[in-house]
């Protein structure tokens, strides 16, 4: 007989991200959301407890003095079954993490629960990229490439130009994508790498170095920056130091004030639940939300492979 | 220094340098302790933001390191690459080098760095030599290098002689152009063939120099000319207003005014002049055709086919045609007069490049359409197309995070294509087949053809020789035949060089083989070129087999003789 307790408790699986904030360790948010959810499938729990019969001895008065027992029946609550004996009905949850953020970084970090986990798997075994938002400062380098670091040098930094920044932005994009065509293990010189590249699927299976797919600079207010990167396979420290090594490519210095993941696959920021949000109702409405875009899309595809039948190139 | 040895420097020079290393010793004691007193306290936080810790940086003593001069020049850089054998890419240690142990160097295969005393704005590639120019207003700027022997590269006074000129240039050295004004004009742009060269000033108009054979430099045909160690440079005149753009063919010049009106000169066997018949023009002959009245403001060709794109978004194409170049219009191989293409699908063309045997145009959308013969772009299964087809812009870095990109310039002869964003460089190589030569024959690859030179040796007759090339399907036979230099041999003789082909294959294909020649549909001949001594070329004479044939060999057969027998 299930309960709305454990009707709820079953309709938990699936994935849904919530917003790390800077400073906090990933697991911990993970604790807290794991606790949360305990919470809330405990609070709804509210069945009343079930009575038995059972014959209670009257306590006896000093005035009557009989020897005999008198029992009469009674309906008591059965006390075995009491929250506060039995304990919380749930005390466990699996809440896996996905894609790890590093204490300095802040943004999309995507859970699952329940047996959302294999797809959790299933997911992230695909080639997925992550869009991060680099916020970067020139004029100092760091031991730690961040801000927070130990200062090793410091650097002028008046001579650099959006164009300068470009000119090495281009040439990063282009020894990233070098190593995207080394990576991928296709011929370059076959028909099947020409249509892997058509479609932008050339790229590594697995574990490969940390590749950036895209880098441009949104925002140029010397001595800040701020670049937009995609990439696949990096860690954040990998991205400090990118920004790093961008200010000693401009021959000056840079440090990295800020990592903020906008974007891990199908999980965007607009998606993410905060802090105050962590909550069970809050987790399930996600969670639900992640599943109609799933099957939005996969009719979408579905349709889109039967209609379209593509005209392949005519050789004459 | 690279970027790693800096940031080992920099941490390096903190701990071990003597001379502020108390004081930074002292600063460091400093910040530890502070440290530790954040970390303390931070210990029982649950999300409390790190920035407590945040260093001293704006108010702290420490120097301040200066990498970059005040007054820095930007740099401008020229990459070269290719076939390095005639010296065209500037670097002598490649043609010469500079330990006996090393041999030439015949590829380069990656950009390597030419350095060049000045910035350099415009640079062109011909048949083994180069010509970079710079915007500068000194005397010196235009530098050639490569092959030199029809004097293309002006007259390079060797170091012995100051009558004798360099055959072949290790080296970008300057090529002196006689302008009445050196100090007030520019050069504007350098362009290549064959064997000559051109050059737009912005005030004086355009020179020519070089093999003038076919009159693709401009001026009067003088027979029996000796080309190698020439100073004629010369000024050309016959246009109606002033030169905008240059172009040069393979041995045909293109000239484009500022009115839009185009100029043709040079050998037009294949009709790449436009001007409507098959025969030499040795002066700039304006242009008809489909192109009377339309204002023209881009022209770009490399081979034997020519193309003009119009200012308000047409193309106009003329000259040869066997690659499907011009197969929107017409099934002939040949077209002497401009005629319109007609191109469905592809919008308002904004520029146009030529290949050897494609053609690729650009579109004002930033699309870039292939077709003709070859590599074209779309894969290793697509080599020849009729129709303008699409490059699919992923090619060229547009994805979801960069939907906007899109390709702004095409050109053609090293076939570069720059991308707006990303500037990566496409490089078309055709890849070289292995040549057999036979009898120690020097053999040099440039634009994609190859070609064969039989050395003279002794006089009187060359016996036949025998080439044995493995059948490349795309390739252009160009063959030159010097007749021996005798000099007991009349001035004016007839040399005959009779050519057969023959192809050799696995049996089961010889049934289905259809080898093609195309200048004239059979399989042996004689071909005469009278009273040119210096060369004997077979124009327009390649083999196309079809392509799912396997095929060994192609045994070229040539025989120089004076006179038929």
């Amino acid at each position: 007989m299930a309960t709305p307790a454990i009707r709820m408790f079953r309709r938990l699986e699936g994935l849904f991200c919530v917003y790390k904030p800077s400073g906090v360790h990933w697991k911990l948010v993970r604790d807290s959301v794991e606790t949360n959810l305990l919470k809330g499938l405990n609070a709804t729990s509210s069945q009343p407890l079930p009575q038995e019969v059972r014959f209670l001895a009257h306590p006896v008065s000093e005035t009557e003095a009989p020897k005999g027992l008198t029992l009469s029946a009674s309906s008591v609550p059965v006390l075995s079954k009491h929250p506060l004996v039995t304990g919380p009905e749930f005390q466990h949850i699996r809440v896996g993490v996905g894609h790890r953020l590093d204490a300095f970084s802040s943004g999309v970090l995507v859970l699952a629960v329940g047996n959302g986990n294999k797809a959790l798997n299933d997911l992230y075994r695909t080639r997925v990229t992550r869009d991060y938002t680099l916020e970067g400062e020139f004029g100092t380098a760091t031991d730690d490439f961040s801000h927070t670091g130990r200062v090793v040098e410091r650097s002028t930094y008046g001579h650099i130009t959006q164009d300068k920044l470009d000119k090495v932005l281009a040439m990063l994009q282009g020894a990233n994508q070098k190593a995207l065509l080394m990576y991928s293990n296709v011929d370059m010189h076959s028909q099947e790498a020409y249509e892997m590249a058509v479609q932008g699927l050339l790229g590594p299976e697995g574990k490969s170095q940390p590749i950036l797919t895209g880098l441009r600079c949104i925002r140029f207010q010397p001595p800040n920056f701020t670049l937009e990167v995609q990439c696949l396979n990096e860690t954040q420290k990998y991205l400090c130091k990118v920004v790093h090594e961008i200010g000693l490519e401009l021959r000056s210095t840079a440090a990295c004030k800020g990592v903020r993941r906008t974007r891990d696959g199908p999980f965007t920021l607009q998606d993410a639940l905060t802090h105050h949000h962590w909550t069970a109702s809050d987790v399930i409405r996600a969670i639900r939300q992640y599943h109609s875009k799933r099957n939005a899309k996969y009719t979408h595809t579905q349709i889109k492979d039967t209609a379209l039948q593509p005209p392949e190139e005519s050789t004459t | 220094m690279s970027k790693t040895e800096r940031t080992e420097n920099c941490r390096r020079r903190i701990h071990f340098s003597p001379s502020w290393v108390s004081k930074r010793m002292a600063f460091l004691r400093v910040r530890l302790c502070t440290r530790h007193i954040t970390t303390g306290l931070q210990a029982c936080g649950y999300a409390t933001l790190s920035k407590a810790s945040r260093p001293q940086d704006k108010s702290s003593t420490g120097p301040v390191f200066q990498y970059v001069g005040q007054h820095k020049k930007p740099n401008y850089k020229v990459f070269v690459w290719g076939f390095s054998f005639t010296g065209a890419l500037g670097i002598p240690s490649f043609v010469v080098p500079d330990s006996g142990r090393k041999k030439p160097r015949k590829y380069q295969l990656t950009p390597y760095r030419l350095e060049t005393a000045e910035q350099i704005s415009s640079a062109a590639c011909g048949y083994g030599f180069t010509l970079i120019a710079s915007p500068t207003k000194d005397v010196i700027k235009l530098w050639g290098m490569g092959l030199n022997k029809d004097s293309q590269l002006g007259f390079q006074r060797t170091q012995h002689s100051r009558h004798q000129s360099y055959d072949y240039v290790l080296e970008p050295s300057p090529v002196a152009l006689p302008l009445v004004e050196p100090l007030q004009t520019k050069v504007v742009q350098v362009a290549c063939g064959r064997a000559h060269s051109l050059i737009l000033t912005d005030q004086e108009g355009v020179f020519s120099m070089g093999n003038n054979a076919y009159g693709q430099c401009g001026r009067r045909i003088v027979e029996d000319e000796v080309y190698s160690g020439s100073h004629i440079i010369h000024k050309m005149e016959g246009f109606s207003s002033r030169v905008t753009q240059v172009a040069c063919g393979q041995d045909h010049s293109l000239f484009l005014t500022e009115t839009g009106k185009v100029f043709a000169c040079g050998w037009g066997a294949d009709g790449q002049t436009g001007l409507g018949h098959h025969r030499v023009s040795s002066s700039p002959v304006e242009v008809g055709g489909d192109l009377a009245g339309v204002e023209v403001q881009q022209i770009s060709t490399y081979g034997d086919c020519s193309l003009a794109v119009s200012t308000d978004g047409q193309l106009y194409g003329w000259g040869n045609s066997e690659y499907l170049q011009l197969a929107s219009v017409t099934e002939a191989t040949q077209i002497n007069s401009p005629r319109h293409l007609p191109l469905k699908g592809c919008g308002k063309v904004v520029q146009a490049a030529c290949g050897g045997t494609q053609v690729a145009i650009l579109n004002e959308k930033g699309e870039v359409f292939v077709w003709g013969y070859g590599i074209l772009g779309k894969g290793p299964k697509l080599s020849e197309s009729s129709i303008p087809e699409v490059i699919p812009s992923t090619l060229f870095g547009r994805s979801e995070f960069n939907p906007s990109v899109a390709v702004t310039k095409i050109r053609s002869r090293r076939a570069l294509r720059l991308g707006e964003e990303c500037a990566r460089l496409f490089g078309h190589r055709e890849e070289r087949r292995p040549v057999l030569p036979v009898e120690g024959d020097c053999a040099w690859s440039s634009g994609g053809r190859s070609v064969w030179r039989r050395p003279h040796g002794g006089a009187g007759e060359v016996p036949a020789v025998s080439f044995c090339v493995p059948a490349a399907v795309d390739e252009r036979l160009d063959v030159l035949a010097e007749p021996p230099a005798d000099p007991r041999a009349p001035r004016e003789a007839d040399w005959w060089l009779r050519w057969s082909l023959e192809a050799s294959c696995s049996p089961q294909a010889a049934s289905t083989l259809r080898p093609v020649v195309t200048s004239s549909q059979v399989h042996s001949g004689w071909f005469c070129r009278k009273r040119s001594l210096k060369q004997l070329t077979l124009p327009c004479m390649w083999v196309i087999w079809e392509r799912h044939q396997r095929m060994d060999f192609v045994f070229l057969q040539l025989e120089l003789k004076r006179s038929i027998d």
